[in-house]
Order: C-alpha cells, then sequence, then structure tokens
C-alpha cells in the first residue's frame, strides 16, 4: 500500500457535470474521500486548484473544444493513470452520437450559422479516448455512488477498478426479475453495461442504457428480435443511439458497410 | 437442526493462509522472482507439493490469481514464483517490498508424473515464460539426479534481455550430468554466444535420443506447441509421454468456478499437465 | 419408505409446527412468474407454481455473496449466508438440480459456501404437472428417489408424503396427529390415474441419449454461427439453469479502513470476459465457441462423466432465452430437425 497520500485530480469537460455532482452528494463517505487521498483539483468542490503532477486524473465529459483538447492533452501528460468517469468521457454522450458521420457538420451549421469560433475552435465531440490513452473506464449516466466508492477506494489502495463486463440481464436475473424484453418491452439490458444492479428492471422499467454498451453489444440480433416485436425502426434506433455515444455512430457505419 | 455448526476456518478450501515474501528481484524487464514463505510453519508442512502444481497467491484488495510454483519440493522451506506482469494482480504484486503479506493457498493441479518418470529420460523444451513450471520438475531431477536418465534442456527466449533465469541456465551448461541448449530468436545486444533462432531449431543439436524411454515436458507461448510437437513425433516420442502445462483463467482452483472447463475436465483438478494424446482427444486444449 | 397420508387442511397447521425452528421458503408469486422467498403467511405459498425464475440454487450460494472478510492481518471466512431452512415446494426436477450440483461442490474438495446451506437445509419436495415447456421426462427426472427428507404429492383433497430420510421422519414426528399410515386400495387407484395423467402431460421431448453423439457429430456444423451470431451474450441462461455452478470472485474495497470483501457472484460461460486470462488472451472469442461449451456441458460432457445429462428439463432456458437459444432448439438443430425459434429466423434475415 502506498504510504504517501495518492495525488488526484477531478476534471470537468463537455457535459452536464452530473458525474462531479453524484461525487460531491457521496454526502457520508465525503471526509473519507478527503482523508484518503489529497485532492488537488476539483472546480465544482474547491478553489485553490493545483495543476502538477497526478497519480490519477478522473475525467468527465467529452472534447467539444479545441482548449479542451488541449486542456485534457495536458492532463494526461501530468497524470500516472487516467480514468475516463460517466458516459460523456467513456463513449461521447449524446452529444457524440450521430447515426451519421456527416450529421454533425450540419447541425453545426443549422445552430451557429456562419459564425467566427473566437474563443476555442469547435470539434465533434467524441470520447476521452478519441485523443489520449484511458487507463479504466467508470460507466454510467451519471456514475453510481457505490460502483464509484469501490473504485476510488481501489484506486487509493493502487489498485484498477474491478467492473462488471457483462450487460445488465446478468444482475436483471441476479435480482429475479422476469425479462421485460419477453415481454415485448423495448429493453436495452442486454446491450448495456451492468454496475447498477439492475435498478431499473428491478422496478419493472425497461434498461434504457444509460450505463453506457457492452463491448460486445448484439445490436444487430436485438434490433432483429424488436423489429419482430413490432417496435419501430427509427424508435429503436434512437434508443439505443441515447447513451451510446460515438459507438453508434461507429456500429452504423459498420452495418452500412455489410449491407452494401 | 441438523446439530451444531461446526467452524470451517480450518477446512475451508477457499482460505487464503497468510504467508510473507522474503524476496523478490527482476528478471527481466517485466517478470519478477519471489520467494515465499508461509506465516505458519506447520502451513508450510503440510503444503506438499510436486514440480508443475500451482498455487493461488492473494493480493490484499487486488484479488487472487493462479500461479505455478517455480521451486521444487526437494528444498522445502521457501516456496518460489516466477511471475510476469500482466493484470491488477501481478501489477499489484510487482508494487510488493520484500516482507510485505500476502495470502497463498494450494498446491493444485495434478502436476508432473514424477513417480511414472523415475529412470526415464527427460528431455524439457521451454519458451519464454514456460520456463516458470519447468523450472521446478528441472531443479527436482537435478536433485534427485540418481532417479532419472538422461536430462536435456532446450530453452528458448525472444532476445537476451529478456531470457529468464538467464545466471542458472549458463551455469546449468557446465555441468556435465544434463545437456543444456540455449538460443535466442533474436540478439540484439551483439554478445550473444549461443544459438540463435527458435526453440525448434535446437532439436538438431540433442545427442541420440532413446524415444520409447523419453519423457518429453513442453511449456512455452501458444504458437510454440505446434511446432515442437512436430519435432517430438518426428523423434517417435509416444504420445502419451509428451508432457505439456497449460494456462487458463482460474477464479479457485479446485474444480468448483468453472472457468478453466474444457469438455469433461477442469484444468484445475484435471491438469494442468497433460499429454499430447489429451490435447488430440479434447479440441480446445491448445 | 414409508407413505403417509395428510389431509389438504392440515398441511398450513403441519408447516406451522415444522417451521418453528429453521426458516420456511417456498415459491411465491413475482408477477405473473414465481420466485422462492421466505415465506411468514402460508397462505402466500403459489402451490400451482411450476417452475421459478430462478431455481432454488439461489437459497444454497446466492447470485452475490461475501466469502472473506480481509484486513492486513488476513482473510476471516464469512458464511453469514448459511441458516437452518425448510424448502417446501420444490419439485423433482429441481432437487435433481440440486443433486447435481451437490457433485460439483464437493468434487475433490469440499465447498462449504454451498455444501453448509445444504446440508442445513431440508428439502420438502411436491409433485407437480407439467407445463408445455417441462422435458423432464425426457431426462429422467421427472420422478425423484432420493435427495428429499419429504416428498408431499398433491391427489386433489389430500397429499400422499413419502419419508425419505431420517430427518425428515423427524419432522413426522413433530406432528404425527396429522398423519394417517393406512392407505387403501383406493388411494392406490388415484395415485396410480394421476400418474398416468401427469406422464400423458407431457408436450415437449428431447433424446438426449442421442445428444453425445450428435455434439460431436457436430462440432463444426454451421447453425453453432447462426446461435453465436443471434446470442445476446447475456447470460441469462446460465442465471436460470439448475446446474450451473460457474462464478467469479472480486474483491471489494472500502473507504475509512473498513475490511474488503471478497465477493463471489454467478457468472456464465457465454459471457466474453469468460475465458479471458490476464494480459487479454481469450481462449473463447467467439460467442458460438462459448454456445458450444454451454451445450458441450449440459449434453455431452457431463454424461461421459456421470453417465446423464446435466439438464433436469425443467425449462426455464425455453421461457428464459430472448431468441430462443436453448436445449430443445439446438437438440432439434443437432438433430436436423426443422427449428423454430428466433435464432434460426434471424439467421435467415440476415443472409438476405
Amino acid at each position: 500500500m502506498p504510504k504517501d497520500k495518492l495525488k488526484i485530480g477531478i476534471y470537468e469537460l463537455t457535459g452536464c457535470a452530473g458525474d462531479a455532482l453524484l461525487i460531491v452528494d457521496c454526502e457520508e463517505e465525503l471526509v473519507n474521500i478527503f482523508t484518503a487521498a489529497s485532492i488537488e483539483a476539483f472546480l465544482m468542490a474547491k478553489s485553490d486548484n493545483r495543476h502538477g503532477e497526478l497519480d490519477v486524473a478522473l475525467v468527465e465529459g467529452s472534447v467539444s473544444t479545441e482548449k479542451e483538447k488541449e486542456e485534457l492533452l495536458d492532463i494526461r501528460k501530468r497524470a500516472r493513470v487516467v480514468v475516463a468517469i460517466g458516459g460523456c468521457a467513456c463513449v461521447g454522450g449524446p452529444q457524440a452520437a450521430f447515426l451519421d458521420k456527416k450529421e454533425w457538420e450540419k447541425n453545426l451549421k443549422k445552430v451557429y450559422g456562419n459564425i467566427e469560433f473566437s474563443h476555442s475552435r469547435p470539434l465533434q465531440s467524441k470520447p476521452i479516448d478519441a485523443y489520449i490513452k484511458v487507463d479504466c473506464y467508470l460507466p454510467g449516466c451519471p456514475i453510481g455512488k457505490a460502483q464509484f466508492l469501490s473504485t476510488f477506494a481501489r484506486m487509493v489502495n493502487g489498485n484498477p477498478p474491478e467492473l462488471f463486463r457483462f450487460p445488465v440481464c446478468v444482475e436483471c436475473k441476479w435480482h429475479e426479475n422476469d425479462c421485460l424484453l419477453n415481454k415485448d418491452i423495448l429493453c436495452l439490458g442486454p446491450l448495456t453495461l451492468a454496475g447498477c444492479g439492475s435498478v431499473c428492471p428491478n422496478f419493472n422499467v425497461p434498461c434504457f442504457g444509460c450505463w453506457g454498451p457492452t463491448e460486445e453489444a448484439n445490436r444487430t440480433s436485438e434490433y432483429y428480435l424488436l423489429r419482430e416485436k413490432g417496435f419501430d425502426t427509427e424508435v429503436i434506433k434512437n434508443r439505443m443511439a441515447n447513451y451510446s455515444g460515438t459507438r453508434i455512430t461507429e456500429f452504423f457505419e459498420q452495418f452500412r458497410k455489410e449491407k452494401r | 437442526m441438523n446439530g451444531e455448526h461446526k467452524c470451517l476456518a480450518e477446512t475451508n478450501p477457499f482460505t487464503p493462509h497468510p504467508a510473507r515474501i522474503v524476496r523478490s528481484y527482476h528478471l527481466t524487464k517485466d517478470v519478477k522472482f519471489f520467494q515465499v514463505r508461509f506465516v505458519d510453519m506447520e502451513e508450510a508442512l503440510r503444503f506438499d507439493y510436486k514440480p508443475g502444481q500451482f498455487a493461488m497467491l492473494s493480493i490484499l484488495g487486488a484479488g487472487e490469481a493462479p500461479f505455478c510454483i517455480s521451486s521444487t519440493p526437494s528444498r522445502p522451506g521457501l516456496l518460489e514464483f516466477c511471475i510476469r506482469k500482466m493484470g491488477t494482480v501481478t501489477s499489484a504484486l510487482f508494487e510488493l517490498k520484500e516482507n510485505s503479506f500476502i495470502g497463498l493457498r494450494g498446491p493444485y493441479g495434478n502436476g508432473f508424473p514424477v513417480e511414472e518418470m523415475r529412470d526415464k529420460d527427460i528431455l524439457i523444451i521451454e519458451g519464454g515464460m514456460g520456463v516458470a513450471p519447468l523450472r521446478s520438475v528441472l531443479l527436482y531431477s537435478l536433485d534427485n539426479r540418481d532417479q532419472f536418465g538422461r536430462v536435456a534442456v532446450l530453452y528458448g527466449s525472444k532476445r537476451p534481455s529478456e531470457m529468464i533465469f538467464s545466471e542458472e541456465y549458463f551455469a546449468l551448461k557446465g555441468r556435465n550430468d544434463l545437456e543444456c541448449h540455449l538460443a535466442v530468436d533474436a540478439d540484439d545486444t551483439g554478445k550473444w554466444t549461443e544459438n540463435i533462432g527458435v526453440v525448434t531449431t535446437l532439436f538438431r543439436h540433442l545427442k541420440k535420443v532413446d524415444p520409447e524411454n523419453t519423457f518429453a515436458l513442453v511449456c512455452g507461448p501458444p504458437v510454440m506447441y505446434k511446432f515442437v510437437i512436430k519435432e517430438l513425433i518426428k523423434l517417435n516420442i509416444p504420445k502419451d509421454q509428451i508432457l505439456m502445462t497449460l494456462e487458463r483463467r482460474m477464479k479457485c482452483g479446485v474444480g468448483k468456478c468453472g472457468h478453466c472447463a474444457i469438455d469433461y475436465i477442469y484444468t484445475c483438478l484435471d491438469g494442468p499437465v497433460f499429454n499430447y494424446w489429451d490435447v488430440l482427444h479434447m479440441r480446445e486444449l491448445i | 419408505m414409508r407413505i403417509l397420508k395428510l389431509q389438504k387442511k392440515d398441511l398450513f397447521p403441519l408447516l406451522k409446527v415444522i417451521s418453528r425452528e429453521a426458516e420456511l421458503w417456498a415459491p411465491t408469486a413475482k408477477g405473473d412468474k414465481f420466485a422462492y422467498g421466505r415465506v411468514l403467511d402460508f397462505s402466500r405459498i403459489a402451490m400451482d407454481a411450476v417452475r421459478t425464475i430462478i431455481p432454488p440454487k439461489k437459497i444454497m450460494v446466492p447470485s452475490l455473496f461475501n466469502m472473506f472478510n480481509f484486513t492486513e492481518k488476513g482473510y476471516q471466512e464469512d458464511l453469514s449466508h448459511v441458516t437452518d431452512r425448510i424448502l417446501f415446494g420444490i419439485h423433482p426436477c429441481d432437487i435433481h438440480g440440486l443433486l447435481i450440483l451437490d457433485k460439483l461442490f464437493s468434487q475433490a474438495y469440499l465447498d462449504p459456501y454451498y455444501l453448509e446451506p445444504r446440508k442445513k437445509t431440508l428439502i420438502l419436495g411436491l409433485s407437480c404437472l407439467p407445463d408445455a415447456y417441462c422435458f423432464c421426462k425426457s431426462t429422467h427426472t421427472d420422478i425423484i428417489e432420493e435427495g428429499y427428507d419429504l416428498f408431499f404429492t398433491d391427489l386433489e383433497s389430500y397429499f400422499l408424503v413419502w419419508i425419505g430420510s431420517s430427518r425428515g421422519d423427524d419432522l413426522i414426528r413433530l406432528a404425527p396427529d396429522f398423519f394417517d399410515d393406512k392407505l387403501t386400495e383406493k388411494d392406490i387407484q388415484t395415485y396410480t390415474k394421476w400418474q398416468e395423467k401427469r406422464d400423458n402431460a407431457f408436450k415437449t421431448t428431447v433424446n438426449f441419449t442421442r445428444m453425445p453423439d450428435l455434439m460431436e457429430l457436430n462440432y463444426k456444423a454451421p447453425f453453432w454461427e447462426e446461435v453465436g451470431a443471434a446470442c445476446l451474450a447475456c447470460g441469462s441462461c446460465s442465471m436460470v439453469c439448475p446446474t450451473c455452478n460457474c462464478y467469479n470472485v472480486v474483491d471489494k474495497l472500502f473507504l475509512g479502513n473498513k475490511p474488503g470483501k471478497r465477493l463471489r457472484h454467478w457468472d456464465s460461460c457465454t459471457l466474453p470476459e469468460y475465458s479471458e486470462v490476464a494480459g487479454g488472451e481469450n481462449f473463447r472469442e467467439h460467442k458460438s465457441q462459448r454456445l458450444k461449451l454451454w451445450y458441450t456441458h449440459k449434453l455431452q460432457a457431463y454424461v461421459s462423466k456421470y453417465g446423464k445429462p446435466s439438464c433436469v428439463g425443467c425449462g426455464r432456458c425455453l421461457v428464459t432465452c430472448p431468441v430462443q437459444i436453448h436445449v430443445k432448439s439446438v437438440a432439434d438443430a443437432l438433430e436436423g430437425h426443422p427449428v423454430e425459434a428466433f435464432w434460426k429466423k434471424f439467421a435467415q434475415e440476415v443472409s438476405k
């Protein structure tokens, strides 16, 4: 176990700051969080933020401007370990989810017209691993308290987190829920990372995919399955895209290629 | 309802027993050597192992993983492990200082059939991390030299800097009671005095092989097996005397967690040592 | 073997007497399905439950539990899930499931986390009538000869109660007045009729004797790619299977000097990381390989070791898999019969 306190920085790029907020919301553990590590930078929780060397940087949000890209590259240089926290940092968030690659440029023009960007040039939103090497990913929109705390505790001890890589369905069955897909309900459990404790299906609410997609998410099979159950193509596509960020863009690109 | 509840602490096969790292040092850039001793001497005496068996090491907070034992039971007291930094548990292990606490349980697996191998010739073919399990049986056969026939070692590494236990193996070359042939795939130092080429190129240096009387022991990276086995078959070594030790994911070591299952066998119980016939018989083995 | 008669009205009073010293667990309604749960109010017991969503293995090894608390001083075992229980309403297939798990969890090394709760659980079996998905007659697990303490056969107005163990006999002795040991000719006729009715009620059959050979012969059959392509890798088939025993172990830490926990949770060989070793090498990267392992275990491997399949015909995979990859559809594919399942339609749809 390390003798000195780990130096940890918490950073926010483009996102709703929900993950940083969740950390601040860990009220009963806040003292332990600040005792276990030296929190060097955490804009939401403290002033006098230092920008020196770090053991661990927790980065929330996607990269959406040139300036954020530079900040991220700087964080990477200073930090031994970089952890992406939340859906935006992990996969890009809704701002990165386009069913078609060219959509972003069209949308930018539609919203901003032909203005000059003086502050910082906008970039198509991307997850942080589009620019830097990420050591681990803490998914969720926002991240979950229990999962954050156990990840934090492991990191303070010098170990990477051991997160579930399997889909929500596994946890859902641990809770002995009846399968919602089998009841013809649009549930994204099979495509979505576990770790939430299948909190929605436990209350008969289908999984909306907020923990982001699993590595092996079989969208094609689930798509056909949902089509067979009578769901509309657009409804399925949009639901799958919500929390999938750039993964859905990549998926549709691949899908179109295969169909051709 | 069925009588008193017995305390299981002593019989729980999953309990990691306290042990300490006595010594550790780098063998290569990403491979480290560890000497480990049980805190409780009785536990040390109970730990009666065979070459080729493995143990489960627990690193506080990082987790538990299987590691083959690199020491020989003929030198009791300390257990030795040769470990490459690969994942969470090994990374944490690499950070540990000497005298650090670890958990240890075992020994597990079948190990090499040393009783059957008695009076037979032993031919060891190893590549890279393959030395980790085979060092145990090599040291065992040297410590009990009179119990075995001829002993020969063919050992291949990628580069001189990646050769594990290089001092030990160069020292073996000086002995006249065994054959030891070393090779590297490529020499980036310009100082390598031994063979250059993959491990199979060492076969031509072997003195006469008496196939019926030989046990061939193979361990190395997955790509190695196919080519080595081809050579061994050419030498007419019977399929059930070609032994190899395999790696699988394991979470329990005692045939419960299922991860190491192949067909109807568990690598942790029925392996990790298999013969070539097992491999032909069970498709997924290598 | 002793067989006694128990009037239906006496069941709850009996349960009340025998559950004084142990928790009573039984199937209860969960939505339009059933789940085993602790029962304090006997009227909640679902006497008509054909199958629960999760088999009773969850009572022995919970889906997620702590094996050890650990500190820098060492590992302290945690067997807090072990308690005295009476499991009422378990059907023959699930009792067979437990018998199979008994073998797995006691071969070579004894697993106390399974065996201790198992030893402390009394098994009070209950007869059942099959629905369209039951195929326990094909697996010869429709009747039970061992593995129960008491077995209740439901003959409409009364039960025939089989006493299967000395501990079962102890239970009877707690309330002997409820039982009648005089069986009449009519009772035997009623029982025989009930048996006939049950035997004829099965709709699903699988020819298990042919499976080991067919698995071997079909090792490279193209349908494995089809099931692999449709499989959602959701792991549900393993979670609901009474004979799936696989688990994973993770170490969890807490802030503020609290001891760590070594957690054990159910795992499935259909999940991508199942056979992945440190460093990322995966021995079963493709879903078709993983499914093949699942079916090798159920239909072939266990047969070579113990002479019977590791399937008890409970029908849970049939009602659970969203894409209908289950023992029946795979067996049909192995036999070369036409397969009516989503995965087959999916294969045809995608190849268009």
